[in-house]
């Protein structure tokens, strides 16, 4: 889930100048998603799923949103010894 | 005094009509036939039934009232009739959770554990209900059998994915019904068609013979109008079931006797940080819930954004494993929206779900930390009341978000560690919203006793619909 922040009144210009232009952040964007819809088309090679093109666009918006998630959840770190907890009992 | 007028009967609660049947004032098969008549009537505007079970029901009910006139005691919810999502398997029916492809399955031999244990206590069942297709929804939209729509206002959604349940109850057609909750399936339509909910604790009602989601998510529980019903299904439907793995080998524990207990001595805390409302609804309704217990303390639910990254990712990856044959032989029969996101979560890597089911273990511990402070979480239960049937997006804090996706944000971070949780609904104009009230495990009477508590004082209620 991606928050839009309010645009701060007066970053300082040193600041400013190491953000990544618009132009280069429209890329990274461009490259992320052609590497997702990658990913889509060698999984579903190897999962034996027959994907009709016009669902790549709809199950590559999906697969960003799950890694986004899965970014959050991998950033927390746990120590070796963390159990799963694949059956949850309360 | 309960008379017998369809009219009457459709607002009734399930312990009015179980107590008029009980001592005569009513039959067990008028209960049933008003009720029918209020589904043959209603339905078509609310569109919560894929089944209408009338042979069966009217079977049933003219058993009971043989059995009455025998002099015989009738049990507990004696001629109530309720309705079961559609994931529920009834015999005679296909089983078909929200699908098409369900539809080719063989009928159910065997009713769901649940739907025995409530005829058990007297109960009747009169149908299948509508549902978002494989539970894999909170908007109670259905691409094969339409949206089941809000009782409140007909252009807006029941919520999911036991849609079918909350417009059911909200509208008067049933004073019950069962559903399901993953990752708030009984909360979000709780909240959007302004009726009680329990999702209990992981493990405490047996799931035998439903059809599955996430196994390491999936909960069953009861809709009604009032905190006393929810507690009376509730616990007719409690105890151990070797049929399901995950049911807890715990003996029923009973709450209808504690519930006059109320809220003395309970202590009671707001969720802050990640779960304080975004919008003016949400956070009227919880602060209306608080003064009203006097919980004036907030309570930090630690790490819960990221607890609830983590059951999207779970949810993700086990509903699509459990998917993967059906999505190679048959994708072109889902629902696009559900299909997507199913072949998406199958190509989530396993390392990342090892690291939320790890994720799970320690939010686990952390939050149970909590409880030797309080006994009870109050939460808002969706961001919002019902949107539009077809609205894809809603704004929150100034952005932008999927409806879809987005109206279990504060349900999500609970049930992933199954917390017992009762929604209640807080009857705002023009349309209600619930508020959680989260308890330790296996303390499903601390809900309940709060919940009736608050539907005393008028602070909590189900508003009925100019339907």
């Amino acid at each position: 889930m991606k928050r839009k922040t309010s645009r701060k009144p007066q970053a300082s210009r040193a600041k400013r100048s190491l953000k990544p232009s618009r132009t280069s952040r429209a890329s990274a964007k461009a490259k992320q998603a052609h590497a997702t819809d990658t990913l889509v088309t060698a999984n579903a090679r190897a999962l034996g799923l027959t994907l009709d093109p016009a669902w790549h666009g709809s199950i590559a918006f999906n697969l960003r949103l799950i890694l986004r998630h899965a970014a959050l959840v991998d950033g927390f770190a746990l120590p070796d010894y963390a159990e799963p907890a694949p059956v949850f009992h309360a | 005094m309960l008379d017998t007028t369809d009219a009457d009967f459709a607002w009734s609660t399930a312990s009015g009509i179980a107590a008029a049947v009980a001592d005569g004032r009513a039959s067990a098969t008028r209960a049933v036939e008003a009720a029918l008549a209020r589904i043959r009537e209603r339905d078509p505007l609310l569109n919560s039934f894929t089944a209408v079970t009338e042979r069966r029901a009217l079977a049933r009910a003219q058993a009971l009232d043989e059995a009455r006139a025998k002099g015989m005691r009738l049990p507990p919810l004696a001629g109530v009739p309720f309705a079961v999502k559609n994931l529920f398997d009834v015999a005679g029916l296909p089983t078909l959770a929200g699908s098409k492809i369900n539809r080719d399955l063989p009928p159910a031999t065997r009713d769901a554990a649940l739907i025995e244990r409530l005829e058990a206590a007297g109960a009747i069942l009169v149908g299948a209900l509508n549902m978002g297709e494989y539970a894999y929804d909170f908007t109670g939209e259905n691409i094969h059998d339409g949206p089941s729509r809000n009782p409140h206002d007909l252009n807006r959604m029941s919520g999911g994915s036991s849609g079918g349940s909350g417009a059911a109850v909200g509208g008067g057609l049933v004073p019950l019904a069962l559903g399901s909750d993953t990752n708030g399936s009984i909360r979000v339509p709780s909240s959007l068609c302004g009726i009680f909910g329990l999702k209990p604790t992981y493990g405490r009602l047996t799931r035998a013979r439903t059809f599955p989601f996430v196994a390491s998510l999936d909960h069953l529980g009861p809709f009604a109008r009032t905190t006393r019903d929810l507690a009376l299904a509730y616990d007719a439907m409690q105890g151990f079931d070797a049929d399901d793995p995950a049911c807890a080998d715990r003996a029923a524990e009973p709450v209808v006797p504690h519930l006059e207990k109320g809220a003395d001595g309970l202590r009671i805390a707001v969720a802050g940080g990640y779960f304080k409302g975004k919008t003016a609804e949400a956070v009227a309704a919880v602060d209306s819930v608080a003064s009203a217990l006097g919980a004036n303390r907030d309570i930090d639910i630690p790490q819960a954004e990221r607890a609830r990254s983590a059951a999207f990712i779970v949810t993700a990856s086990e509903g699509a494993s459990l998917h993967l044959d059906r999505l190679r032989a048959r994708a072109r029969d889902y629902d696009p929206a559900v299909r997507d996101r199913l072949i998406a979560g199958a190509m989530t890597p396993a390392s990342l779900m090892v690291k939320a089911q790890k994720f799970r273990r320690w939010y686990r511990e952390e939050v149970l930390k909590l409880f030797a402070e309080v006994d009870a979480i109050l939460a808002p239960a969706t961001p919002c009341t019902a949107p539009l049937i077809g609205q894809q997006t809603f704004m929150l804090d100034d952005t932008e978000l999927p409806v879809r996706a987005n109206l279990g944000l504060y349900t999500q971070p609970i049930s992933f560690i199954g917390l017992p949780v009762v929604a209640v609904p807080v009857p705002l104009a023009p349309l209600p919203i619930a508020v959680q009230i989260i308890a330790a495990p296996w303390r499903e009477d601390v809900g309940l006793r709060i919940a009736y508590a608050l539907e005393a004082q008028g602070i909590v209620a189900a508003p009925r619909p100019a339907l």
